[in-house]
């Protein structure tokens, strides 16, 4: 990897989604109205002219009011949607706590589930055999005491401790988050933050997601405030939080 | 698309997972497990064995083992089309949550749908190769023709796949739409009755052709002539080869140019 070279780079991205319309288009619709109102493509931009470079290393804090397509940036970051304007590059692979308890299958044991979700990010079965015990105990003994029962009768707090615990594991260079320390409770969320500056002071890139001035504070050097679709300010992290509190308080 | 199987390809390992899952979820709850993908193709066939051969006779049947290895050796076959078919199509829209977080090719979720319906078709083979010793067929070198089927039936399932699975994001009509024509698709290739009562049939021209373009047309007739080597023809294989082939190119372009839409719609 080139280490001069940023890890993540941005370049007038812009994504454009229409309104209600497509969204669910029944051939119904299509019947009682013909092909007349189909062009109300009334569409917007969550995101537009976004462009920014992230170094490897940096921990970045991206702060907006809701909607404004906070989320939507780290799904193309991720690579799980793909822009209409503009190009991303992302030079390493990338650890996704964005829904934890995405890959689970229900019907499955929590054991089966953690095999299976590692393997999907790219976990060998051989490590995953080795450090097993060691994501299961992370997760809390709740989830160790019912490791063998189907992910369908955990709660949700369960699915969320095991599959933090599954992708703490994950050696990929970049961390995306999105409001995940959010959910659990007081002694789970000790336990992922002390993860999370592991992982930091392990050198990875860190991209946070957050309403919580205290993490973003404690995580992140950098913020970024997006407004209105717009990157407003791409600062030190104080620097975008005055932004969006001056304009919350506005 | 050479780039989008290069990225699949190189994407093996979560498409052997996917397909893994796929049947242990299945086979989880239930008693018999995977021999439910034998039960059935085998009461299917009992069933049209009944009706074609016991109350219409069987009529045109080409030389060689019984009637009812014509009928196994084609609804096997089917029922790997029929529930990859089915089942492609909600390959997206079914595994939303995994294709938002996860950054893998799109295209493993609905050819992974063909595969593990392949491996249900791979584990009724010896069934098969049973009833065609209960049944005296000939173990010929046209068992040849088995391997050809499957992979122009592979093709033209993910092609297939990869077409209504990203449609059916856009246009949840789809998946009603394919329940209907997969009844329309089964009578309309040579799968329980011999190909040879439609073309002697007082069909009109253009509908004998219709139905010989028809891809399925050719696959089943290679399957069948595994064991009814009479139903070998090269010329109808190989129409129904171009017909594959163009289905996979074009699914997979559709695939490529629905997929930053299908990706915003999940």
């Amino acid at each position: 990897m080139d280490a001069d070279k940023p890890i993540i780079e941005t370049r007038d991205i812009g994504i454009r989604f229409v309104k209600s319309r497509r969204r669910q288009l029944k051939l119904r619709e299509m019947f009682i109205h013909g092909m007349r109102r189909q062009p109300t493509n009334e569409s917007f931009w969550p995101l537009r002219h976004l462009s920014f470079a992230v170094q490897p290393g940096e921990a970045v804090g991206v702060i907006g009011k809701n909607g404004t397509g906070k989320s939507t940036l780290l799904r193309l970051i991720a690579g799980v949607l793909i822009p209409d304007e503009g190009s991303i590059t992302v030079r390493g692979a990338v650890a996704p706590l964005l829904e934890l308890s995405a890959g689970f299958s229900n019907e499955l044991t929590g054991r089966e589930n953690v095999h299976l979700v590692g393997s999907l990010h790219g976990l060998s079965a051989s490590f995953l055999k080795r450090k097993f015990d060691e994501i299961v105990e992370f997760a809390g003994d709740q989830v160790q005491r019912s490791i063998d029962t189907p992910v369908r009768h955990y709660s949700s707090g369960m699915k969320v401790r095991l599959g933090f615990s599954v992708i703490a594991q994950l050696h990929h260079p970049i961390l995306l988050v999105d409001e995940v320390m959010a959910v659990g409770d007081k002694e789970f969320r000790a336990k992922c933050y002390a993860t999370m500056e592991r992982l930091l002071a392990e050198g990875r890139t860190l991209v946070l997601v957050s309403h919580n001035e205290g993490d973003l504070t404690r995580f992140c050097t950098r913020g970024l405030f997006i407004d209105g679709g717009e990157l407003q300010v791409d600062g030190t992290i104080r620097e975008a939080l005055d932004a969006y509190n001056g304009l919350v308080r506005a | 698309m050479t780039s989008g199987v290069v990225a699949v390809w190189s994407h093996r390992s979560v498409l052997r997972l996917l397909v893994q899952r796929d049947l242990t979820v299945k086979y989880q709850q239930s008693v018999l497990g995977y021999f439910w993908s034998l039960i059935e193709p085998l009461v299917m066939g009992l069933v049209y064995w009944f009706i074609f051969g016991v109350l219409y006779g069987g009529r045109a049947v080409p030389p060689g083992p019984s009637y009812a290895m014509f009928i196994l050796s084609g609804i096997f076959a089917w029922m790997w089309a029929s529930t990859a078919m089915s089942e492609a199509t909600g390959a997206l829209t079914g595994q939303a949550r995994l294709i938002t977080t996860m950054k893998v090719p799109r295209e493993v979720f609905p050819i992974g749908r063909v595969l593990a319906r392949f491996a249900e078709y791979l584990a009724g083979l010896p069934i098969l190769a049973l009833a065609a010793v209960l049944l005296d067929a000939d173990f010929t070198w046209y068992l040849l023709t088995i391997p050809l089927a499957v992979l122009l039936q592979g093709a033209l399932l993910v092609g297939l796949s990869l077409l209504l699975s990203s449609w059916n994001v856009l246009l949840r009509d789809v998946e009603r739409f394919v329940r209907l024509a997969q009844r329309v698709l089964f009578y309309a290739a040579p799968i329980i009755y011999p190909l040879a009562l439609v073309q002697d049939s007082d069909l009109p021209h253009w509908v004998k052709v219709a139905y010989e373009v028809n891809p399925l047309t050719g696959v089943f007739q290679l399957h069948h002539a595994a064991w009814y080597p009479s139903e070998l023809d090269w010329s109808l294989t190989a129409v129904s080869a171009v017909g594959c082939l163009a289905v996979l190119l074009v699914g997979w372009s559709v695939f490529r140019r629905l997929e930053p839409a299908v990706l915003k719609e999940l």
